[in-house]
């Protein structure tokens, strides 16, 4: 009775075990970075939709090669991390980055508030290299800001801040930022900024 | 001669608990508290016509609703963004995948019936009445779950150098210490209420009883510590009780009552063969209503119903539904786009995600038997914080052991950012605290971070006291037709009870609203 009952449950769980099809692959990335890789704060994963092709694959070759991601105080970074060195492994890194690239990118909600007169200020030293209006400029490789999840940005500037982005010598445009971030002196400059960056459009 | 409790003592205690119970019941009827729900499963009566509801998510909680609905007339379709059916009941043998973004691991155990792990929920107490149900009517066979042993280890740096001393030992020798030092220490002058002068002999009584002391109230050891040897040809030779203040040092003490809990004293049972048995029983009932591999991305509910926008092989694919019953991880659901109300849909990003993470490692001996260890945890204070033993297969040549499951949100975090070998090498080294030997036992390992397991990426939500007050009726209450479900909204996260209890809920609110309507046939 005992081995029956066994066999049996064995067999209705057989059929339920398949493959994940070639096409469901990178859905993977929108269950963490949400629909159409909008974002999703709940588990702090950025919008990727609407960012450069050569930046998403530049930040993917930087986990792949634990270049960025590998400092103990970035778990978010850890997580990506070995999901850039799988998409490196299996060729599908350019893949993955043309496929963002087809999602309908949205402008997100808003969720960092600061003085904004104070952020436009801020922002001069920035303008140089991602545009006056956070347009981004390719042969500076520097991302566009605008339109992007505000939360993170925050994030990262405090991340350049504090050397858990930038400081390995491989990653040389983040080494730049890691410079220029010291125009951000404290937290609220670096709120008053994104606040800034929020209205560009 | 002893005072005992009186007949009237004791009818004044009992009084004074029917007192609280009927002021409670008054209470109650004079509209002060809510009406206790019904914890049973709900009857549902059977629609005259059907009514679409898609369930999203084939977890407990999703599976039991569909199972229930099903039965009574309900058109239910259940879309899972997994390759697999169960959710976090996941049980892992030989071939199986462990689906991990960024690590994706096959399991390489033997084939055998033995050995597996339970990668999520693993043991089940005898108070889940509602799960056990249910294992009753699928045919779910249970065996006894061996959760508290005490000859299994309790290892910490912080005590005997790091040299672990057996359960039973750290238990009752801390007993008796403390047993003894109370009886020394309490005077009968002393005793001003609860407790009186009167009762200070059966006080001392019962001290002597709690720690075994002697008829001085001196703790000189006890059997209860386990015998210095087992040869029953000799006379029993009680072992020297631990040093109380090395006992003292460890932080073993916040973990030591964790067997007594409501939900982990025995008696615990678990399903044979592996607890995703019950999500087998699940899908004989209801597979065929199940669609793997659809990956929600958008909900619009309305008044007239809802749509859902799914992904399957790559393509969008568009479903409407009279009611949505949604398991998805509230901290995915905060990405997926959806027309909520605002003040419903912060709640999503507002309860932080579990960080759980277990080990599980296919042994070439069992070895823990040969050390007296049939079932049961060991304890340390380290990352891996426990070592389970299989209470099946016993005297089988292999066996798997649980090498790591952690508590600890942080320790959770430091064997993620590990690769999968890394991570056993990790829990081998730490294990080997309490086994010596332990490494050279280790044939083939699983590693699960719940927090980067694909379509969860977290394990039970992280509510608290301020959390609960704040979101948790918001987030039970239906929005329109679709109703968030799963054991992140129940007080019971963590749990498949607590999954089966949001369920019920559901579809519980639903038949009301159906009745409401005449839909139900008479």
């Amino acid at each position: 009775m005992k081995r029956r009952s066994s066999i049996l449950a064995g067999m209705a769980l057989a059929w339920v075990v398949g493959s994940a099809s070639a096409g469901n692959d990178f859905d993977y990335c929108l269950l963490c970075h949400g629909a159409n890789a909008n974002g999703n704060y709940g588990i702090r994963a950025p919008k990727l939709s609407g960012m450069e092709p050569w930046y998403l694959a530049r930040q993917l070759e930087n986990f792949a090669a634990g270049s960025r991601g590998t400092a103990s105080e970035d778990g978010s970074g850890h997580e990506m991390g070995p999901v850039g060195l799988r998409l490196k492994t299996e060729g599908t890194l350019d893949a993955a980055v043309q496929f963002i690239g087809k999602l309908e990118s949205k402008r997100p909600a808003p969720t960092v508030s600061g003085d904004v007169a104070h952020g436009r200020e801020l922002y001069k030293n920035c303008a140089s290299c991602h545009g006056t209006k956070g347009e981004g400029n390719a042969s500076l490789n520097s991302p566009a800001l605008a339109a992007r999840s505000d939360w993170y940005l925050v994030t990262q500037l405090v991340n350049f801040q504090k050397g858990l982005r930038g400081a390995d010598e491989r990653d040389t445009y983040g080494a730049q930022m890691r410079a220029i971030v010291a125009t951000l002196p404290d937290e609220k400059a670096i709120t008053d900024v994104v606040a800034y960056i929020n209205t560009l459009k | 001669m002893q005072k005992r409790l009186s007949r009237r003592d004791f009818l004044h205690a009992a009084g004074a608990v029917g007192g609280s119970t009927a002021a409670f019941r008054a209470a109650m009827a004079l509209g002060l508290l809510p009406a206790v729900a019904n914890a049973q499963r709900p009857e549902l009566g059977s629609l005259k016509k059907p009514k679409k509801v898609l369930v999203l998510g084939a977890g407990i909680s999703g599976l039991t609703a569909a199972y229930e609905l099903s039965r009574k007339g309900y058109d239910v379709q259940v879309l899972e963004a997994s390759f697999r059916a169960g959710g976090r009941n996941m049980t892992v043998r030989n071939g199986d995948r462990i689906d991990e973004t960024g690590y994706p691991q096959v399991c390489n155990f033997d084939k055998d019936p033995d050995l597996f792990f339970n990668c999520g929920p693993a043991r089940i107490p005898g108070h889940h009445k509602e799960l056990l149900n249910y294992c009753q009517e699928l045919d779910v066979e249970l065996a006894p779950f061996i959760n508290d042993n005490r000859n299994a280890w309790v290892q910490d740096e912080a005590m005997f150098g790091g040299k672990p001393v057996r359960a039973r030992e750290y238990f009752n020798d801390s007993r008796g210490f403390i047993a003894e030092l109370m009886a020394k220490s309490v005077k009968k002058e002393d005793l001003t209420g609860p407790m009186t002068a009167a009762d200070w002999e059966q006080l001392r009584e019962y001290l002597k009883q709690f720690g075994e002391l002697d008829p001085q109230f001196r703790y000189i050891g006890t059997a209860r510590s386990g015998l210095a040897k087992h040869d029953y040809a000799f006379p029993d030779q009680l072992k020297k009780p631990l040093s109380p203040s090395e006992l003292l040092k460890s932080r073993f003490m916040f973990i030591m009552s964790f067997g007594e809990t409501d939900d982990q004293a025995a008696m615990m049972m678990e399903p044979v063969g592996g607890m995703d048995r019950v999500v087998a029983g699940f899908m004989r009932k209801v597979g065929h209503l199940v669609q793997l591999e659809s990956q929600v991305q958008k909900i619009q509910v309305s008044a007239r119903g809802s749509e859902v926008t799914y992904r399957r092989n790559g393509e969008y694919v568009k479903a409407k539904a009279d009611y949505v019953l949604n398991c998805i991880p509230m901290h995915l659901l905060a990405g997926i786009e959806h027309n909520f109300p605002k003040e419903y849909s912060a709640g999503f990003t507002a309860v932080p995600r579990g960080k759980l993470f277990k080990i599980g490692l296919q042994m070439k001996e069992r070895f823990w038997e040969r050390e007296g260890i049939y079932g049961g945890i060991s304890w340390t204070i380290q990352d891996i914080q426990q070592i389970w033993y299989p209470a099946h297969g016993i005297h089988r040549k292999k066996g798997v052991v649980l090498a790591a499951y952690t508590f600890d949100q942080n320790a959770g975090e430091k064997f993620a950012r590990l690769s999968p070998a890394d991570r056993i090498k990790l829990a081998v080294e730490q294990g080997s605290k309490i086994h010596p030997d332990y490494g050279k036992y280790v044939e083939t390992g699983v590693t699960v971070a719940w927090h980067q397991m694909n379509h969860m990426l977290g394990c039970a939500a992280q509510w608290d006291e301020a959390l609960w007050k704040q979101w948790f009726k918001t987030l039970q209450t239906p929005v329109g037709n679709h109703y968030l479900m799963g054991d992140q909204v129940s007080y019971h996260p963590g749990w498949q009870e607590g999954a089966i209890a949001s369920a019920h809920h559901a579809i519980a609110d639903i038949d009301a609203r159906e009745r409401a309507a005449g839909t139900v046939a008479a």
